[in-house]
This record gives structure tokens, C-alpha cells and sequence, in this order.
């Protein structure tokens, strides 16, 4: 297909140039760019900006506008949302006002970027798939940021921004709700993503094994198969019985994946109003280890 | 049989057998046999029979159900007391140890039987290449860190939601894995896995079949320029699959190996931080 008829040019433009990396050789294409802006782009990259600006005022505010300590302390510091008194209104910016500007313009990032994916998939001329998947992420991203909090009446129970204070929140909001190991869409969304590192290893070493028969040649190798993909395939076939073919490998992989995102937002969902405590709701199911007589009645 | 299999059989049978691969070379139905498989299947079912007699016909946990048993029973770890010793009687922990050893014998035989089959089908050995991190992962938890520590009692206790509560409260006896910098790479990784894979599977799909409409692995790379300036290419998409999930599976061999042997408070490993020379230069 002609690349000019994929490619209309009008206030929305890529870059003129690309460039070459040499040290990405052997490893993949080297090619960079050229990258394209267009408005959701552009609308992206400002949101993302301001997002950037509220959490380093911030951090700013919280090291005095040192420079020094702010690289020293950076790990730790944290934009962190109002106090549960503030509930879901408005805070002032010091208490929590830049959490929730930061956060809402977090949330439009993700919301241009993933009209910008979609727009730049059917520009191109392939399936949007890819915003699609990217939806799976968005939803676990809205249930921790904006559909928990609001179906608990407080912007309080999101997560900081800053790298110890998201680990801080996962810490906490497990223990919270009764110890997440005992949360079974946790555990499924869990099984979804050991289970998606197994998968993309199993995928990327048959592939690479098989890269002298070309079976890396997907798109192809989906219409005809031919030796690299014979293989491919009966490696697995002869190991464990069964074998996916060039395109149901690409359902399996899009599905597990998705699978890890979307049960895990359901599992953040979950907890609070239907379930308050998994390890009580685990003792009820009657599958603590040790039995029911291991629960602790709690007063 | 696939149509094309008849072929590759053929072709395998010529492969010269070497060492122990290609031993017992034939195939039941779809699976093919070999030495490894044998020796796989042997101590797979002995262990999974040895697991599946204590925890759910036994019933240790007298919930009356055998499928609450499945998920709330386990074999528990050997006691401290034993040290690395071999336990004789189950209440000292030999069935743990039963299951431990068959389970071992039977992941590594897996891995051959995936160099077996590797060879007969003349591909290069990135399969097992691959099991072999995950099958690290096993080693370095029941036993290359027990046997750091002296006592099999370090390993996992082998049940459903028993493994579960080890997991859990292993983070919080080195004070809390968050800050462990290796299981956040780990994590890190393990996010990124099923990232990349999503992308790939999405990717792919996104083209397959459009072949009619003139779309080929250009589209691809035009889309993947146009919204983020770099494509991987076709071949690096599948390496960067292989380094994800393998890097992933050793990180988290590495950040649980150093925990009670080298370090026993991950927020005290920090402490070096703050102690940097580069600080004092500016008054702290």
C-alpha cells in the first residue's frame, strides 16, 4: 500500500527525519522514529506535563526547593491524596489539591493516548487492537484511582504519587481489606500474570528456536504455514499434546494478559463494599489453611 | 497427526541418538516418549500421588470436603530441628521431603525432555533454555536457600493457600519486601511480561488476515514509528519476550536468595543512601 495514501498530511505531522541506533543491532530494527504528533498527541504530551508540574510542585514544597535534597530524598517523596475527612470534595492544593489536579490529568493522559493509538491503528491500516488491550490496563487504572475511592466516599483511599508511596498504598491496601493473598480475583489476576510471563517465554523461545525456518514471519506464517511454524508447533505437540497455531497463540497471549489486568480490577473493585475482609471471607469458603478451626473470630 | 507431522517424525527417527537423548525414541499418540519423558512421568505421578494421599484423602485440615482440602491442605516444611538431614517418620517432615525430591527429578526431566525433542526437531534449545530459569526459581527456593540456611524448615510448605501464607509472611520477616530493590525488578518485569505480551498478542492480531487489504509488516512498523518512534522489528519483539521473562524469573531468585542469608532488614539496606559521600559535599 502506498504510504502516502496512509498518510494524510495536514496541521497533524510526524517528524521529517528518522535516525539509526547502531548499537541496537542484533537485536532489533535500529530505525528511530519518525514519530508522529497529531492533536491527541499533542493534548497527551500537555496533559502529561501538568501532571509531571503538580507532583514536582509537590515535591518541591515538601524539600523546601532544595535541589539537593530533593535528589536525595526522591524515592521517598510522595504527592498524597486529601485526608478521608475531605471525603470526595475538593482539598486545597498543599492538602491534597495537587493529588487530585495530578490525577486528573493522569487520567486524560491515558485517555489521549489511547485515542491517539486508536487513530494512528486505523491511519495505518491494522485492526485497533492495540487501544483496545490498552483498555484493559485504563480499567485497572480507573478501579484503583477513581472507582474505588468513589464507591468509598473518599479520595483518600488512592494511592500517592511517588515511588515508595504506590508500594506503601499496595502494602496497606491489602492488609486493609484482610490480606490480598486470600482475594480470589487477586488470585486469578495473579495466576493471569505469572501465567502472561510463561506464555511470553514460551512464545519468544519457540520463535527465536525456530528463527532459521523463519517461522518470525507471523503475519505470513498465518496465512501459510510452513517449516519454521511445523516445528514450532510440534515441539509443543510432542511435549505436552497440545499445540497453538501462528494465530491462536497471538488470542492466547492477548487474552491472559488481559485476563491479569481486568480480574485485578475487579478484585480492587470488590473490596470494601462487597467484600471487607477476604481472610473472613476465605474462613467462611472454608479454605484457610489448617481448616476453619484456624479463623480467629474477630470481636 | 497434523498433516505434516508424518514428516518430521520420519526425520527425527533419523536424528542419531546422543547420550541420553534420543533413548526410547516413539510416540504414544501425540506425545512423544524418550528417556526423559519415562523418567517425567514416573516421578510425577509419584509425587503428585504422594501429595494428593496426605492432603486430600488423609484430610489433615477435617474439612470433610475433598476439594476444600485441595485448596486448604498442604504437606507441611520439615521442623528446624532437622537441620538438612533426611527425615524417616512424616511428622519430621519426609513427605515433604518425598514431594520436594520427585518434584525436582521431574521439572528436570522436563527440561531434558525439552532438549530431547529440541534436538529431534533441529531447532536451537531456547525451550529449555527458558524452563531452566523457572526451574531455578524451584531450586534456589527448596533448596539452594534452605541448604544456605541449614534447614530444609526455609522451604515452602506444599499446599494451595498454605504457599500463599509463606509468601506472605516471608516479605515481613526481612521487614517488608517492597523494599527489596531486586523483587522490585522483579516485579517490574513481571508487569512488563505481561505488558509486552499484550502488545505483541494485540499487534499481531491486529494485522493477521488483512492480507487482501494490503497490509503487511510495514503497516506494523509504521504504526509502532507513528505513536511511539521505535519498532522492534519482528525477531526483536521475540527476544525482547525471551530477556522479559527470564530476567524476571532470575531477579526474583536473586532478591529471595540474599533475604536471611545476607540481608535480614530490607529498609536497612537503604541506609547506605543516605550515608553517601556525595551529601556531606552539600551540608547534610
Amino acid at each position: 500500500m502506498e504510504a502516502e495514501a496512509l498518510y494524510p498530511e495536514g496541521i497533524e505531522r510526524r517528524a521529517k527525519k528518522s535516525f539509526h541506533i547502531r548499537a541496537l543491532q542484533g537485536f532489533g530494527d535500529t530505525q528511530i522514529g519518525p514519530i508522529y504528533l497529531g492533536i491527541w498527541g499533542l493534548l497527551a504530551i500537555g496533559s502529561f506535563a501538568i501532571t509531571v508540574l503538580m507532583i514536582f510542585i509537590g515535591y518541591g514544597l515538601q524539600v523546601g526547593w532544595n535541589p539537593i535534597r530533593f535528589m536525595r530524598e526522591f524515592a521517598v517523596l510522595g504527592v498524597e491524596p486529601p485526608a478521608p475527612s475531605y471525603g470526595l470534595q475538593f482539598a486545597p492544593l498543599a492538602q491534597g489539591g495537587f493529588w487530585q489536579i495530578a490525577t486528573l490529568f493522569l487520567t486524560l493522559t491515558l485517555v489521549f493516548w489511547t485515542i491517539r493509538i486508536w487513530s494512528r491503528a486505523t491511519a495505518n491500516g491494522v485492526r485497533p487492537l492495540l487501544p483496545i488491550a490498552f483498555g484493559a490496563a485504563l480499567f485497572l487504572f480507573s478501579a484503583i484511582y477513581i472507582i474505588h475511592p468513589i464507591s468509598m466516599g473518599s479520595w483518600n483511599e488512592a494511592p500517592g504519587h511517588g515511588l515508595r508511596a504506590q508500594l506503601v498504598w499496595a502494602n496497606n491496601f491489602s492488609i486493609k481489606y484482610g490480606n490480598f493473598y486470600y482475594n480470589p480475583f487477586h488470585m486469578v489476576s495473579i495466576f493471569g500474570l505469572l501465567g502472561s510471563t510463561v506464555l511470553l517465554a514460551m512464545h519468544g523461545a519457540t520463535i527465536l528456536a525456530t528463527v532459521q525456518y523463519q517461522s518470525h514471519r507471523e503475519l505470513d506464517e498465518i496465512e501459510d504455514s510452513t517449516e519454521g511454524t511445523h516445528r514450532a508447533q510440534l515441539i509443543w505437540r510432542w511435549i505436552m499434546g497440545f499445540n497453538a497455531t501462528p494465530h491462536s497463540i497471538h488470542v492466547w497471549a492477548l487474552g491472559l494478559a488481559t485476563l491479569a489486568a481486568v480480574a485485578g480490577g475487579i478484585g480492587v473493585i470488590t473490596s470494601g463494599p462487597a467484600e471487607p475482609n477476604w481472610y473472613l471471607w476465605a474462613c467462611r469458603a472454608g479454605i484457610t489453611p489448617g481448616g476453619i478451626a484456624a479463623c480467629v473470630p474477630l470481636p | 497427526m497434523l498433516s505434516y507431522e508424518a514428516d518430521y517424525r520420519r526425520e527425527a527417527m533419523g536424528v542419531p541418538a546422543r547420550a541420553s537423548f534420543g533413548l526410547f525414541k516413539t510416540w504414544i499418540g501425540r506425545f512423544y516418549l524418550g528417556l526423559w519423558g519415562i523418567v517425567g512421568v514416573l516421578m510425577g505421578t509419584i509425587g503428585s500421588a504422594v501429595w494428593l494421599w496426605q492432603v486430600v484423602i488423609l484430610d489433615p485440615t477435617q474439612t470433610g470436603n475433598p476439594l476444600r482440602n485441595f485448596v486448604a491442605g498442604q504437606i507441611p516444611v520439615p521442623k528446624a530441628s532437622l537441620g538438612m538431614g533426611i527425615a524417616t517418620t512424616g511428622a519430621d517432615g519426609l513427605w515433604w521431603q518425598v514431594v520436594v525430591f520427585c518434584a525436582t527429578i521431574t521439572f528436570l526431566a522436563w527440561m531434558l525432555r525439552q532438549v530431547d525433542i529440541s534436538r529431534q526437531l533441529k531447532m536451537r534449545y531456547h525451550v529449555p533454555v527458558a524452563y531452566a530459569a523457572v526451574l531455578s526459581s524451584w531450586v534456589t527456593i527448596q533448596i539452594v536457600r534452605p541448604a544456605l540456611l541449614g534447614h530444609w524448615a526455609e522451604g515452602f510448605p506444599l499446599g494451595v493457600l498454605a504457599h500463599l501464607d509463606w509468601l506472605s509472611a516471608f516479605g515481613y520477616r526481612y521487614y517488608n519486601f517492597y523494599y527489596n530493590p531486586f523483587h522490585a525488578l522483579g516485579v517490574a518485569l513481571l508487569f512488563g511480561s505481561g505488558f509486552v505480551l499484550s502488545l505483541h498478542g494485540a499487534t499481531i492480531l491486529s494485522a493477521s488476515g488483512l492480507r487482501n487489504k494490503g497490509v503487511t509488516e510495514d503497516n506494523i512498523n509504521r504504526f509502532y514509528w507513528d505513536f511511539f518512534g521505535y519498532s522492534v522489528g519482528e525477531i526483536g519483539v521475540h527476544r525482547l519476550a525471551f530477556l522479559f521473562s527470564v530476567l524476571c524469573v532470575l531477579l526474583s531468585n536473586l532478591c529471595l536468595v540474599l533475604s536471611g542469608t545476607v540481608v535480614q532488614d530490607w529498609s536497612r539496606f537503604w541506609d547506605f543512601w543516605n550515608k553517601l559521600p556525595i551529601w556531606s559535599g552539600f551540608g547534610f
